[in-house]
């Protein structure tokens, strides 16, 4: 899977799931997951969770922070890294 | 998916369950009266290798899987009359060494783990405050890096192990601005640390056995060395010793029914009135039948969690529902033991009222049944 398809996989699974009615497209790498507060503390395990199961992929508990987390390319980054 | 017991597992609940009757049930109700840590007890049960379960065997653990500890678990419910002392091993175990075992520098593992495991040291997770409960990440304890320290104040409360515990795994926040994500630090906080000061002991309902205390810090410096993972990292770290407990510690109320199950059968069948034995009338076998139908439903989802566990992967929503329902089994089943056994079970003598004071705090600590439904409802996008 290209970083292009994960990182539309998961801004349609944050889109759907945390800002719904929102445009997809609106979710640009500069908004902010977890400065922001779009990602609290559950929606967070949530979001994990999703990486989990679709990319086959496990993320250490450490590595759940907003250094990994808070935007749409450090999500895709953290995946593209994993799924390797 | 195949749940059957290895002989390896088999063979461990065995020797588990005779050790507990023999070494760790006698003297519960006296230890219950007097609400009294059992030391002795808890020793022997370092002797046996209960307290580190999962940690790996270079750092003096048993190294078992999330599913293997938890049989040993449900084992130890079934066997030990002593609900206290089950729940003071699952709180040291799940809610504080599993944290260092799967986040711990190396130094902080050869340092804690061989004496944790082996119950020479006795943890306590401090994260519940006074005024914050189930709103946990709304804490009032800051740390404040000061050089190459932080400097903690603040005070837990509802601390399980606390006034006896010689290891704190302490969770303050280091960033105001910030919450769950990136606000509190976990750390890891010696007994003799000045300005670390046991507060009260309480009496409880139940689970008397088990010290549950306050803690109070109070301009404690704590060394950087100290911090448990990242700066800011101490969330997740919660979280997924959360998950670790909600699973594991419901594993022994599994044992718990089971006992439960085999009091009120045993009743039943030979207790008489009106000529007849109690189990043949339908309000008490069908009551016994329900006791059954709990059991067997809480044993698969405890099973299916703890399997999931031992992937590594994130089981909020699994581990939410196996402690809601497993919690709120246990104490249905103790309720309809005690109205089975009927005067017998209202007194103390045959411990089941102890139980079920006992199963009370499961519906309570480790997230209340009503946050457990929230989180539920939360993973549904609700």
């Amino acid at each position: 899977m290209s970083n292009d398809q994960i990182k539309t996989t998961i801004r349609e699974f944050i889109v759907k799931e945390f800002l719904p009615g929102e445009d997809p497209e609106d979710l640009d790498a500069s908004v902010r997951l977890v400065s922001d507060g779009i990602l609290t503390s559950l929606a967070s395990l949530r979001l994990v969770a999703f990486l989990e199961e679709r990319f086959g992929v496990t993320l250490e508990a450490h590595e759940v922070d907003a250094d990994h987390l808070d935007n749409i390319d450090d999500i895709t980054a953290l995946v593209a890294e994993r799924s390797r | 998916m195949d749940f059957n017991l290895s002989e390896d597992q088999r063979l461990l609940k065995d020797e588990i369950i005779r050790f507990a009757k023999a070494e760790l049930s006698p003297g519960a109700r006296e230890r219950d009266e007097l609400h009294q840590f059992p030391r002795e007890q808890w020793d022997k049960c370092g002797e046996m290798g209960l307290q580190g379960l999962v940690v790996p065997p270079e750092y003096g653990g048993s190294g078992l899987d999330a599913l293997s500890a938890a049989t040993a678990l449900e084992a130890l419910g079934y066997g030990c009359d002593d609900g206290g002392l089950v729940f003071a091993i699952c709180a040291h175990l799940l809610a504080c060494v599993v944290p260092i075992w799967k986040h711990g520098t190396e130094a902080q593992k050869q340092r804690y783990l061989p004496d944790l495991s082996k119950g020479r040291l006795i943890a306590v997770n401090a994260m519940t405050e006074p005024a914050g409960g189930s709103d946990a990440f709304a804490m009032s304890t800051r740390a404040v890096a000061d050089g190459d320290h932080f400097v903690v104040n603040g005070a837990k409360t509802f601390s399980s192990n606390g006034p006896v515990a010689d290891l704190a795994v302490l969770y303050a926040n280091t960033n105001p601005d910030k919450a769950y994500l990136g606000g509190v630090t976990a750390f890891l906080v010696e007994r003799d640390t000045p300005g670390f000061i046991k507060g009260q002991t309480f009496h409880k309902m139940g689970l008397r056995s088990c010290a549950i205390g306050e803690l109070v810090f109070e301009d404690a410096r704590v060394p950087r060395s100290a911090v448990l993972g990242a700066v800011g990292g101490g969330g997740p770290i919660f979280a997924q010793s959360m998950e670790w407990e909600r699973v594991c510690l419901v594993a022994a109320h599994v044992g718990t029914m089971q006992r439960l199950l085999e009091q009120a059968v045993d009743y039943a069948r030979t207790r008489k009135v009106f000529g007849k034995r109690i189990g043949e009338f339908q309000a008490v076998s069908h009551a016994i039948a329900d006791m059954k139908v709990r059991l067997e439903a809480s044993r698969l989802l405890v099973y299916h969690a703890a399997s999931r566990l031992s992937s590594g992967r994130t089981v909020g929503m699994d581990a939410s529902i196996t402690k809601l329902f497993v919690s709120e089994a246990l104490v249905k089943s103790a309720m309809d033991t005690v109205q089975i056994l009927g005067g017998y079970g209202f007194m103390t003598e045959y411990g089941v009222e102890r139980t079920l004071r006992d199963a009370v705090g499961g519906t309570i600590y480790s997230g209340t049944s009503q946050m457990q439904r929230n989180i539920i409802a939360g993973w549904l996008g609700l």
